[in-house]
C-alpha cells in the first residue's frame, strides 16, 4: 500500500497551432497517495484542465510520464487507455454532461454497461444503490432533462463513481452551481470519499472549499508547487508558491507576473 | 437487449421527427425501387409471354448438309467458300432417337412433331401463299394455345381438315366447314376443309399459319418418314439456352432456344432492364447520401455525448456500433415500409388497371422485394459508416469543452 497512487513526471504539454506554439504545462512533478481529498488551484489559463485531462487518459503529454497504480500510462494504446479509464478513473465535469436521453439510472449504469455491452442486474443494483447514497433514490427513472442543476450534478458524481474508480477526477465540479447546492455535491464527494477511500482531484476556484480538503496543489503558469497537507497552509500566506514560474516568453512572463501580483492582492 | 442497440433505439427516438422523415426517405426510394422492379419485369414477363406463350422454346431443325472438305495439310488454312447444298431434302430422319433424348430432358411441358412446308391456298379468284403446318392431332396445342385461341369451330384434325386463323380466312372470305384448295411447293394439290378458326393475336400466325394432320403434310411434302422440325416448351423458358446446348450436342441437329430466334425482342429487354438498373442504382445513391447526411447531422449534434461517453471509458467500437446501428435501423425499416408501399401501389395500380380495362404490365410479384431490401439495408449500412467513424473519432476534450 506504500506505492502513491499516481506519480506524475516532469509532464509537458505543448499545444501546436501551425508554427505556433503555445506551452501549458511546463513540467509538472507530483503524487497523489491513496485515499486522499486533493484540491487543484490556481488561475484560468494556468493548465489545471490540461492536467487534468492527461491524468484521465484523455490527452496525450507532449513529455514526460506518469504512472497509476504502478502501470506507466504514457506508452498504452488507445482502446488500452480507454479500457482503464472505465476501470479506474471517474469524471466529475463543471458542467453535468448528463446524457439527456437517458434517465438518471441509465446515466450512472452507462459506464458498466457500456463496458460490458449489455446492462445487468448487479450494474442496475449498484447505479440504484448510488442514486440512493447521493439522495435520490426517488428521481432514478427521471429523464436526465428533469432534473435540477444539484441534482444532475449529484447524478454525474454518482456516475463517477459507478466504475468503482481508483482516481476521481474532478473539474471545477461546483462552480455551476449556487453556494448551497456547491457545499452540498462537496459535502457529498468528501463523504464519499471517506467511505470508499477513492482518492479524489478536483480543481476548484473555491477558496472556501480548497481549504476543506486535505491537501492542495497550487499550479500556476504550468508548474505545480506542492503544499504539504501535514501543515494545512492557510491559502492566502503563499507567496512562496511562485517560486517555480518558468518564462515563457517575454510577454507571457509578464503576464504571469502580473496574475502572481493580482494574486497578491486579493488575499 | 444488447446495450448498443438501446442507444441506437433511444437516439433514434430521442429524434422522432428526423427519425421519420430517414424512415421515410428511405422508404420512398425503395417504393420507387420495387415499382420499378415490378414494372420492368412485369413488361418483360408480357411481352415474353406474348412472342414466347404461342411459340416453341427450344427449336430442333435437320443439320445443314456441309460439303465435306479434304482437310488442309498441316500448317496451313484453307479457306472454302460454299454454297448450300440443296440438291437433298434437309429432315430429321433419326427423329424417333431424338425423341427419346427428349423424353430424358426435365421440364419439357410440350413437344411437338412437325412436317412444315409452304403452300399456296386458293379459293376462287384468290390465291395467298401458307405456311402449312403438319402436326400430330394430339400434340396440336402442345406449342400455341390453338386449342384455347379457336374463335370457331372445332379443334380436330382429320386427313382432310385444315385449321387456319382468322385473319387468313377473312383474306379469303371463308368460313367453317368450306373447302380450299392447296397447292404444296412440291407441287401436291388437296382440297382439305375448314374444321376450325383460331385468333392467337400474333398477326404472322393469324395470317400465314395453317395447321393440318402430320400424315396429309407427309404425303403434300413428299417426306415419307423424316420431320422438319421439333419444337419443344419448357417450364422454365429460361433454361431454354442450356437445353438447347445439350440437345444440340447430343443429336448433332441444328437446335436454337427461343431468345436466340428473337434477336429484337432480347435488345428490347435489355434496354429495359438496365435503364432500369440505372433508377434502381439512383434509389440506391439516394439512399446513401440522405442516410449518410442526416447521420453525420446527428453525430454533430451529439459532439458534447460521445465526448462524455468516451471520457468514462466507452470503446471507440461502442460508439461506432451504435451509428451503424441506426443506419441499419433505418434501412430495415425504411425497406420493409418501402416494400410494402411498392408492392401496394403495383397491386393498387393493377387492380386500376383490370377495372378500367386497359390491363397494366406491371407484376407485383416481381418487385424483387429481397433484393430491395437486402440493398438498401446494406446501402444505410455503408451510408452509416462514415458517420459512425467520425463518432468514434471525436476527441473527448474537444468535444467536452464544446
Amino acid at each position: 500500500m506504500n506505492t502513491p497512487l499516481l506519480e506524475v513526471n516532469d509532464l509537458r504539454k505543448v499545444f501546436v497551432d501551425r508554427d505556433f506554439e503555445t506551452p501549458v504545462l511546463k513540467g509538472v512533478n507530483f503524487t497523489l497517495q491513496r485515499s486522499e481529498m486533493v484540491a487543484m488551484l490556481g488561475p484560468s489559463g494556468s493548465g489545471k484542465s490540461t492536467l487534468l485531462s492527461i491524468l484521465g487518459t484523455l490527452m496525450r503529454p507532449t513529455a514526460g510520464s506518469f504512472r497509476m497504480l504502478g502501470r506507466e500510462l504514457t506508452s498504452l494504446k488507445e482502446a488500452e487507455l480507454s479500457d482503464f479509464r472505465n476501470q479506474q478513473i471517474g469524471f466529475i465535469f463543471q458542467y453535468h454532461h448528463l446524457l439527456p436521453d437517458f434517465s438518471a439510472l441509465e446515466n450512472v449504469m452507462f459506464p458498466h454497461a457500456g463496458r460490458l455491452w449489455r446492462e445487468t442486474q448487479a450494474g442496475r443494483e449498484r447505479a440504484a444503490m448510488l442514486l440512493e447514497r447521493v439522495g435520490l433514490s426517488e428521481r432514478m427513472h427521471y429523464r436526465a432533462t428533469r432534473l435540477s442543476g444539484g441534482q444532475k450534478q449529484r447524478v454525474a458524481i454518482a456516475r463517477a463513481l459507478m466504475n468503482q474508480p481508483a482516481l476521481v477526477l474532478a473539474d471545477e465540479p461546483t462552480g455551476n452551481l449556487d453556494r448551497e447546492n456547491a457545499d452540498q455535491a462537496f459535502a457529498l464527494m468528501t463523504e464519499i470519499q471517506r467511505e470508499t477511500g477513492t482518492t479524489f482531484l478536483l480543481s476548484t476556484h473555491d477558496r472556501e472549499l480548497a481549504e476543506r480538503c486535505e491537501r492542495r496543489i497550487y499550479i500556476q503558469g504550468g508548474v505545480v508547487v506542492d503544499v504539504p497537507s501535514a501543515a494545512r497552509v492557510p491559502l492566502r500566506v503563499v507567496p512562496g508558491d511562485m517560486v517555480a514560474v518558468i518564462d515563457r516568453t517575454q510577454t507571457q512572463a509578464t503576464r504571469d507576473q502580473r496574475s502572481i501580483q493580482a494574486n497578491e492582492r486579493s488575499v | 437487449m444488447r446495450f448498443d442497440l438501446k442507444v441506437a433505439l433511444r437516439y433514434l427516438l430521442a429524434n422522432r421527427l428526423q427519425s421519420a422523415l430517414l424512415i421515410g426517405g428511405v422508404a420512398v426510394a425503395v417504393t420507387v425501387f420495387t415499382f420499378n422492379a415490378a414494372l420492368i419485369n412485369g413488361l418483360a414477363e408480357f411481352q415474353i409471354d406474348r412472342v414466347v406463350g404461342s411459340s416453341s422454346h427450344v427449336t430442333i431443325e435437320p443439320a445443314k448438309l456441309l460439303p465435306k472438305v479434304v482437310p488442309a495439310p498441316a500448317g496451313t488454312e484453307r479457306l472454302v467458300a460454299t454454297q448450300r447444298a440443296l440438291e437433298r431434302r434437309e429432315q430429321i430422319k433419326q427423329w424417333r432417337s431424338v425423341e427419346r433424348v427428349i423424353e430424358t430432358l426435365p421440364g419439357v411441358t410440350g413437344v411437338s412433331y412437325n412436317i412444315n412446308g409452304t403452300g399456296l391456298v386458293t379459293r376462287g379468284q384468290q390465291t395467298l401463299p401458307v405456311s402449312l403446318k403438319g402436326v400430330e392431332p394430339a400434340r396440336l396445342a402442345a406449342i400455341a394455345p390453338i386449342d384455347r385461341n379457336l374463335v370457331a369451330g372445332e379443334a380436330r384434325l382429320g386427313l382432310n381438315d385444315v385449321l387456319i386463323g382468322r385473319k387468313l380466312a377473312d383474306d379469303l372470305g371463308i368460313r367453317i366447314g368450306q373447302p380450299i384448295f392447296v397447292t404444296s411447293n412440291q407441287g401436291r394439290e388437296r382440297t382439305l376443309t375448314v374444321r376450325g378458326l383460331y385468333s392467337t393475336g400474333v398477326d404472322s400466325l393469324d395470317a400465314r399459319v395453317a395447321y393440318v394432320n402430320i400424315d396429309t403434310a407427309r404425303v403434300m411434302f413428299d417426306l415419307p418418314e423424316g420431320l422438319t422440325e421439333i419444337e419443344i416448351k419448357l417450364a422454365d423458358i429460361y433454361a431454354a439456352r442450356a437445353v438447347a446446348k445439350q440437345l444440340a450436342d447430343t443429336t448433332g441437329l441444328e437446335v436454337t432456344a427461343w431468345m436466340d430466334k428473337n434477336q429484337r425482342l432480347r435488345e428490347a429487354l435489355e434496354g429495359q432492364g438496365s435503364s432500369g438498373n440505372i433508377i434502381k442504382m439512383f434509389t440506391l445513391i439516394t439512399i446513401v447520401v440522405g442516410v449518410a447526411s442526416a447521420l453525420l447531422l446527428t453525430t454533430f449534434r451529439r459532439r458534447p455525448e460521445i465526448g462524455i461517453m468516451r471520457s468514462f471509458g466507452i470503446s471507440q467500437r461502442f460508439v461506432l456500433s451504435v451509428f451503424m446501428l441506426q443506419g441499419a435501423l433505418i434501412g430495415i425499416l425504411g425497406s420493409l415500409v418501402g416494400c410494402f408501399l411498392g408492392w401496394g401501389f403495383s397491386s393498387l395500380l393493377v387492380q386500376a388497371g383490370r377495372s378500367s380495362g386497359r390491363a397494366l404490365p406491371v407484376d407485383p410479384s416481381l418487385g424483387q422485394y429481397d433484393v430491395a431490401l437486402l440493398l438498401a439495408a446494406a446501402a444505410s449500412i455503408a451510408a452509416a459508416l462514415w458517420p459512425a467513424r467520425a463518432a468514434s473519432r471525436i476527441d473527448p476534450v474537444e468535444a467536452i469543452s464544446q
